[in-house]
């Protein structure tokens, strides 16, 4: 499937750019109307003839042809899609009639009757109509959709019948935008076969209300801990997303209550985990690192090596990890090793807990509560922070990438941050989940500097 | 109705910068020979089969004896209602029966097999060896009957072909490249196996020894059973790679070996067709090799669609992959067919060359290349080609392939270990 919602911000795609001017081909030109999103409008309207002329090399094939014989190139998908197109510009008439080709394959067969909209649906493109639009009446039908990668051949079995490639893993470049203050990207990387970090967020529309965000990195070691990742961060997100207790209403009873919720959607994280993948030696295992916005007060937990980060706005207020990582490099620094040598070392990426049928028996998150002031909460997995670990240095970094965007969404900075990632070399998956958040407490400018200090609790380590 | 099923055994991942795949495509078909077989008599004209006996001096009065008589069993086992010729070549080509007011094609019967025994009684041995003519004769019989798909011929042979210039054999073969299947047997020891085997591979049949006349009867009625119980022609092996690739070859390597990638036809500029002749029930395996421009690593490529076509319908299909990646684990894996069959590959060739250094007289490259195939035959388990390796050589050490060459080792010996280097061990899954 191709539906990966885009944003304005550059891609790090992992096939290279459907440009057909650099495609490798000798070819002549391919027909316009084999690419019809990208084709002019006009100038179409003469495919649907009694002969098919091939699009790859221009020689007339009988009009039941579905392959040139000449030279074999398939004739069915450029004729089908200009047929669509061609018959639009008939239903932009003044009456302002819509095409409503619904059944692409029946728009084909029956291309010469373009069918319109019932009276009161038609489409506002309709008014002052100036040629075809790319919409999805002119994608090719769901069984042959046309290579993204040489924009030439068409997927069969999986495959482009040109240039071999397959279409991208929707799973290899991921785009979450809830809302407007939240989002995030989870990005294959430039080096690793499949995308095995996992993200999962949520939120309502009110700025600072309500948000989940979850992250998660399949253990590499173990095998398809794509399918853990993914099991365990949809679980905590569902989890998250009920309403945490009010209890008796004081910051420290939200707290507690928070805290026990995020401890508990670890354990449904886990029990997803051990549902969806086999009894095996070397089970499918993952990270979780989670952070819940409610109220513009944070609550962050982790199991593992994938991080929470407060990032505040205000230079005096110091950058932070809130928890810490469940890691070889983390036990080192704790013996008193500085965090570069640590986190380079040869076991930096050993986890010393993670979720799976094989995990540790204590999966008790690492918990942070804080209220917020303006800044950026970020949940990242190691693909982001092996390339700019201090909290400080992240925060210059993500300060830079906002001031060098038009547009800054958490969506695109957080697409501007897996950039980076990728610029350093991408040796990782990539996840970087962002929430934007206000700091109501500080805009009242009451309370806020009071609390806004992290308050760590873990009960693990007392 | 034939069922075809294609498989595949490769490692399809590549390291950062590998651009070479390879893969073993299996296509095993079943209820090919019921194709024949349930319809109880062969339908006239679905078949037609010719018989080439040498009948040059050399052959002399026991050598065309023999052959007559494996002649009649090879006619025993043909199917009613199959066209049938029988040939007799010396310096030239002679239809032998039918005669000559029946037409170059007669369908078997029980009439038509008691009349073709007799006129082989007849045949006597003299002159000498042109063996283009009967390849020519043979095509010209079979271009009587164009709408006959299935067209096999079995060739003997006992001598060199010393009626014609090479060229003029080189030409006969290549006309008759895709009009019929050939087999083809040497009887005694007087007979090129390269020149047999050059015949035999371009017609897409099969090259023995027959080391006594009195053996040619059942190898004349095994051949020719198995002729007539493959019910499936006009087959072929389609290779599609990705532009910008390059498909490096294409070998047949089960039950032989066969080098197939000059036989290419083109069907588009992505897709050479390849003959793969008659099927029975049988497998088959190929080596498909395809040289990419190496992405970057996690990036994914079909490298080749290998299909297998009936009168160019796809009937089955095998997808070789390239997948890169930097864990070494995965990319320094070879898959064990691929090396298998590479390692047979290699000792079809270094036997082949060895004896043909051996024969020019230069000992010690023959020396070398036949040691080294005692070390692939012994490393790789292959008892079978020990056991032929050991008549022409003296095995001083396998491991490293350390050997002498044996004074006094037979020609026959030599010639069988020739005709059987391409003979493969299937390679277990």
């Amino acid at each position: 499937m191709t539906d990966i919602p885009t944003t304005g911000a550059p891609q790090a795609a992992p096939v290279p750019a459907a440009d057909p001017a650099t495609s490798p081909t000798g070819h002549p030109a391919t027909h316009p109307a084999a690419r019809p999103a990208t084709g002019p409008a006009t100038g179409l309207g003469t495919a649907v003839t009694a002969s098919r002329d091939c699009p790859a090399c221009g020689t007339a094939n009988p009009a039941a042809s579905s392959f040139c014989e000449e030279c074999g190139a398939d004739l069915v998908v450029a004729p089908r899609a200009s047929a669509v197109v061609s018959g639009l510009p008939h239903a932009a008439t003044p009456t302002g009639a819509a095409t409503a080709p619904t059944d692409p394959d029946g728009a084909v067969l029956t291309s010469a009757t373009p069918q319109t909209a019932p009276a009161g649906e038609e489409s506002p493109l309709d008014v002052g109509w100036t040629g075809a639009v790319p919409s999805a009446a002119v994608v090719p039908a769901d069984d042959e959709p046309t290579c993204q990668a040489c924009g030439q051949g068409r997927i069969v079995d999986g495959y482009c019948d040109q240039c071999g490639t397959p279409p991208p893993n929707p799973r290899d470049h991921l785009v979450e935008s809830p809302t407007t203050w939240v989002g995030g990207v989870c990005d294959i990387g430039r080096r690793h076969a499949r995308n095995e970090d996992a993200m999962s967020l949520s939120a309502s529309d009110g700025p600072g209300s309500r948000a989940v965000l979850v992250v998660c990195d399949g253990v590499s070691m173990a095998t398809d801990s794509h399918i853990a990742s993914l099991a365990a961060a949809q679980a905590a997100r569902a989890a998250l997303d009920q309403p945490f207790p009010k209890g008796a209403g004081t910051p420290d009873a939200w707290a507690a209550g928070a805290g026990r919720a995020l401890t508990g959607a670890v354990t449904r994280a886990n029990e997803a985990v051990a549902a969806a993948v086999e009894d095996v030696p070397n089970p499918p295992s993952c990270t979780l690192a989670a952070a819940v916005v409610e109220d513009d007060v944070i609550v962050a937990g982790n199991v593992g090596d994938s991080r929470v980060y407060w990032l505040p706005d205000a230079a005096d207020e110091p950058a932070t990890q809130l928890g810490r990582d469940d890691s070889f490099a983390q036990e080192q620094m704790a013996a008193g090793i500085p965090r570069l040598e640590a986190e380079t070392g040869p076991h930096a990426h050993s986890i010393t807990r993670w979720l799976g049928r094989d995990a540790p028996e204590d999966l008790t998150p690492h918990l942070t509560t804080m209220r917020a002031t303006p800044g950026w909460l970020m949940v990242c997995s190691d693909g982001l922070w092996n390339y700019c670990s201090e909290a400080e240095d992240l925060r210059s970094l993500l300060h830079d990438a906002s001031a060098r965007l038009d547009d800054v969404t958490p969506t695109t900075v957080a697409q501007a941050l897996v950039d980076f990632a990728n610029e350093q070399g991408g040796r990782d998956n990539i996840t970087v989940a962002l929430a934007r958040l206000a700091g109501r407490g500080s805009s009242t400018t009451t309370e806020a500097t009071a609390s806004a200090a992290p308050v760590e609790g873990d009960p693990t380590d007392g | 109705m034939a069922d075809f099923t294609a498989e595949v055994f490769q490692n399809e991942f590549l390291p950062d910068g590998g651009t070479d795949v390879h893969a073993i495509v299996r296509v095993t078909s079943t209820g090919a020979s019921a194709a024949t077989a349930s319809a109880g008599l062969s339908d006239p004209g679905s078949a037609a089969e010719v018989i080439l006996i040498d009948t040059s001096g050399s052959m002399g009065r026991r050598g065309v004896q023999a052959a007559g008589d494996a002649a009649k069993a090879a006619l025993a086992e043909i199917v009613d209602g199959t066209l049938f010729s029988i040939v007799s070549g010396n310096g030239t080509a002679q239809i032998v029966y039918p005669y000559s007011h029946q037409g170059a094609l007669v369908p078997m019967s029980a009439h038509t097999r008691g009349e073709a025994n007799r006129a082989i009684e007849g045949l006597r041995a003299n002159g000498g060896t042109a063996m283009g003519t009967w390849l020519t004769l043979a095509r010209q019989i079979f271009e009587t009957v164009p709408y006959v798909t299935k067209r096999h011929a079995i060739l003997l042979t006992d001598g060199v072909n010393e009626g014609e210039t090479q060229a003029s054999l080189q030409a006969a073969v290549a006309s008759c490249v895709g009009a019929y299947q050939c087999d083809c047997r040497g009887v005694g020891d007087q007979w090129r196996v390269d020149e047999v085997r050059g015949i035999a591979s371009a017609l897409l049949g099969t090259v023995d020894l027959i080391p006594a006349p009195e053996e040619m009867a059942a190898e004349f009625e095994a051949m020719m059973r198995a002729s007539m119980s493959r019910g499936i022609a006009n087959s072929e092996l389609r290779v599609w790679v990705p532009q910008g690739a390059e498909l490096l070859f294409v070998k047949q390597v089960s039950p032989t070996l066969e080098d197939l990638t000059s036989r290419r036809t083109v069907v588009n500029p992505l897709t050479g067709a390849y003959p793969t002749g008659a099927w029975s029930d049988e497998s088959r395996d190929y080596h498909v090799a395809v040289r990419l421009p190496a992405r970057t690593l996690g990036q994914e490529q079909l490298a080749a669609r290998v299909q297998f076509s009936l009168g160019g319908d796809p009937v089955a299909q095998a997808l070789v992959k390239a997948k890169w990646s930097n864990d070494d684990s995965l990319t320094t894996r070879i898959d064990p067919a691929v090396a298998a069959y590479t390692g047979q590959a290699e000792l079809a060739t270094v036997i082949q060359e060895g004896l043909a250094a051996k024969a020019a007289g230069q000992d010690d490259v023959a020396t070398a290349k036949l040691g080294r195939a005692v070390q692939l035959a012994d490393s790789t388990g292959n008892d079978e080609m020990t056991t032929r390796l050991k008549k022409v050589v003296e095995i001083d050490d396998a491991d490293t392939g350390t050997v002498r060459l044996k004074k006094g080792a037979s020609k026959m010996d030599e010639m069988s270990l020739d005709t059987a280097s391409t003979k493969t061990s299937r390679v277990r899954r």
